[in-house]
């Protein structure tokens, strides 16, 4: 491609050279110079190595620009009194080939290389296939409509259809080529338009690359009003579906024929997949779905808040009464009181049941609400997901880092 | 008056102009490395199939009590929030307090072919912020959805109230069927069964060409045209390359997920009209009563901002924000302004709250 650019390119510089005639062409052979950067992006990028898709884009956009550039000199020389001059380089850049037209083409299409007409998987079996819609359609789908007999039957049938969609899809390429061209004229008469607009004094164009942007303006606007139509939208959806139609029944017979070789296909890969998929969240639903997971985390947190409470209250309780004892004494009497508090924190703390509320708010409500959990998750009851509000003292974060089900997700 | 007044001497000056950046241009290219992005450190606390959850560390140690979970659309490579020094919005936000987490959810292949909403949003999502809530000992978290992900967000929040603190939801459709919505009338006849089952796993190529089509001229080549300005600038030439990068480095989508998203969202618009069912459970934006703050872009091409507006009509809560950004789609991210006004929006919406 680069290597066609670049000729392309010089040739269109020298004959701008001879032909540009005027202030337009004196000026330009003053600094005439073929584009010698040009030939090196040729040397850096199309020669040794594959260029990337980025640079692609922009040696395709280069190109085209600079052609833009040329021709608009050319025209600004040819027709410096009328729009029309400045409109036609930009046609010409439009519709060159591998110019901006093909942006309009569906990506579908180009996505599929061999989708484009000639190219079918199905023209070896099927007279005056591989062509775009043509006026004897009707008798090529009347041919493939006939009726099929024998023991190839079933896959005569198959054939058919494969071939009847693949017409359907060519028809509707056309249709929708037919839109994007409309929407390309349409793109010219609003660049016209806003020409005209920029008649009035300090909304002159003046320079070419400010006359381009304003084509792309144009074109854009157009494109957007015919993308946003509902004839559009109908047309794009009977195209992708007629593709989609080609493409299941070209993976049809790629099927057939993988099953006589003896090799897996994609419609068992797929199964198997869907199976797994589902063995997957049945297996969680059998470990109680992430409701009950939630819940078993909320609980355990509640229970560790509850038995650190309960913990802090019972050492508080050990505490106050040497210290509550020791700090009334020290605040009214003198040295004998001191000795009492010196005694009493020496003296080891000894091991006392929990208070008997905390305990049983402990265990009890653990236990309790485990069993009733259990109940509505067996009863499948919805109001026992871990969707309804957890309680607001609960603390999950405690025993966060050694979570079952934290570790059951990363194995 | 005519149209057009171009004088020779400019015209030939831009001719030349241009030859001397694509000269220079030989040079940067030669010059540059490939691009990097995601430059914030950050360290993975979850991990499940392809979905990876990242804590991003910031150069001090976060203010804010209650964490952030961005969590981004399939269609993209979340990194769009870290992508450079100088544009990132989880590099802002770290600098502001914040404690920001990010959902990535890796590249799908065959093996997820399979994969639900429902996996995604009560799975993979509820998973993520379970595991955000446990490494930062908290009960909520403070969830950021963004596009496609912001509908994620909406019906997890929806379906899941008590998990999270505040909503925040960027450039995120609410409503599917706006008439300047271009994708959304593309969709809405196509045969979203036979296009899944014939091609499994959306390509991303696919999706990209897609997305070109919304502005075939400015995108397939107006932008590589404006190229040859920055050609001599390796800083702006890295700068594009990276978005570039960005934009093409796109997964593939899981089928089944596609297949609902496009049902349900875009051509039945569910979300706003009823009916949507994640599992087995119906989606209500009546139940999302935290607060919520709903940033979307005035310029936007993906998601029109009245997409995004009737958000307000929708949700349950008292306490709605909305913020309109005078940019686009990535500009939200990624522009000068974007830097300056969005982190400051959503750190200031949530030192209101906490």
């Amino acid at each position: 491609m680069s290597e066609a650019f670049f000729s392309d390119a010089t040739r269109q510089w020298q004959t701008l050279m001879q032909q540009s005639a005027g202030p337009w062409a004196e000026l330009m052979r003053a600094n005439a110079q073929p584009p010698t950067a040009f030939e090196q992006w040729t040397t850096m990028f199309g020669g040794g190595g594959t260029p990337t898709e980025t640079i692609q884009r922009f040696v395709q956009g280069a190109r085209d620009y600079l052609a833009f550039l040329q021709s608009g000199i050319t025209a600004g020389g040819a027709n410096a009194d009328g729009m029309t001059g400045w409109v036609e380089p930009l046609k010409r850049m439009f519709a060159a080939p591998d110019g901006m037209a093909g942006a309009f083409e569906h990506p579908f299409a180009k996505l599929w290389p061999g989708s484009a007409a000639g190219a079918n998987p199905f023209a070896l079996g099927v007279p005056g296939f591989g062509q775009a819609a043509t006026p004897d359609l009707r008798d090529l789908k009347s041919w493939l409509t006939l009726p099929t007999f024998g023991p190839a039957r079933e896959h005569q049938v198959s054939q058919q259809q494969a071939a009847l969609a693949w017409l359907d899809y060519q028809q509707q390429i056309q249709r929708h080529n037919e839109l994007m061209m409309r929407a390309a004229k349409r793109g010219f008469e609003v660049f016209e338009g806003k020409l005209a607009e920029r008649e009035q004094p300090g909304r002159q164009i003046e320079s070419l690359r400010a006359l381009y942007d304003l084509w792309v303006d144009a074109i854009e606007e157009a494109y957007a009003d015919i993308a946003l139509s509902q004839e559009y939208r109908e047309v794009y959806g009977e195209l992708v579906n007629a593709q989609m139609r080609v493409r299941a029944n070209v993976q049809k017979e790629v099927e057939r024929l993988s099953g006589d070789l003896g090799m897996p296909t994609r419609s068992e890969v797929d199964s198997i997949g869907q199976r797994l998929q589902a063995v997957r969240r049945e297996v969680r639903n059998l470990r109680g779905g992430d409701a009950l997971i939630d819940e078993v985390a909320n609980l355990r947190g509640e229970l560790e808040a509850l038995a650190q409470a309960a913990v802090k209250q019972a050492l508080g309780e050990r505490a106050l009464m040497p210290s509550a004892v020791a700090k009334g004494q020290s605040e009214t009497a003198g040295p004998a009181a001191r000795r009492v508090r010196t005694a009493a924190s020496k003296k080891p703390v000894p091991k006392k049941p929990l208070p008997r509320r905390a305990a049983a708010a402990a265990s009890g409500g653990f236990a309790t609400r485990i069993a009733q959990f259990a109940d509505a998750s067996l009863g499948g009851k919805r109001k026992a997901r871990g969707d309804k509000a957890a309680p607001a003292k609960s603390s999950r974060g405690a025993k966060a880092a050694t979570n079952p089900r934290g570790q059951r997700a990363r194995s | 008056m005519q149209a057009v007044n171009i004088q020779p001497a400019k015209a030939a000056e831009e001719v030349l102009t241009a030859q001397r950046k694509l000269a220079a241009a030989l040079n940067t290219l030669r010059s540059m490395d490939d691009v990097d992005f995601g430059v914030t450190a950050k360290e993975e606390i979850y991990r499940e199939d392809k979905v990876v959850v990242y804590r991003f560390r910031g150069e001090r140690a976060p203010t804010a009590k209650v964490p952030i979970l961005i969590v981004y659309a399939l269609v993209n490579r979340p990194y769009m929030v870290d992508l450079q020094d100088d544009r990132s919005l989880v590099k802002n936000l770290l600098a502001k307090g914040e404690d920001v987490y990010l959902v990535d959810w890796g590249y799908p292949d065959g093996a997820d072919r399979w994969l639900t909403l429902d996996d995604y949003i009560n799975g993979y999502i509820a998973r993520a912020v379970d595991a955000v809530a446990r490494h930062r000992r908290v009960r909520k978290i403070n969830l950021l959805g963004i596009c496609q992900g912001g509908a994620f967000s909406l019906c997890f929040a929806a379906l899941h109230p008590h998990k999270v603190q505040n909503l925040i939801t960027m450039v995120t459709p609410v409503d599917f069927q706006t008439p300047d919505n271009m994708l959304s009338n593309w969709v809405q006849k196509l045969d979203i069964d036979l296009f899944v089952d014939t091609l499994g796993n959306v390509p991303a190529d696919l999706m990209n060409l897609c997305y070109l089509m919304l502005k075939p001229v400015r995108l397939n080549q107006q932008k590589y045209i404006g190229l040859v300005d920055i050609l001599d600038n390796k800083v702006e030439m890295e700068n594009f390359l990276r978005m570039e990068k960005w934009i093409f480095d796109s997964p593939d989508q899981a089928g089944e997920a596609f297949r609902q998203f496009l049902k349900d969202f875009y051509q039945g618009n569910k979300l706003i009209k009823g009916g949507l069912k994640i599992g087995d459970r119906e989606v209500h934006l009546g139940n999302v009563t935290m607060p919520v703050l709903n940033v979307f872009a005035e310029q936007d091409h993906l998601v029109p901002p009245n997409a995004s507006r009737v958000l307000a009509d929708h949700v349950g809560t008292k306490d709605y924000t909305q913020v309109a950004f005078r940019g686009g789609h990535i500009g939200i991210y990624v522009s000068g302004r974007a830097q300056r006004e969005v982190p400051s929006a959503i750190h200031d919406w949530l030192a209101a709250r906490t």
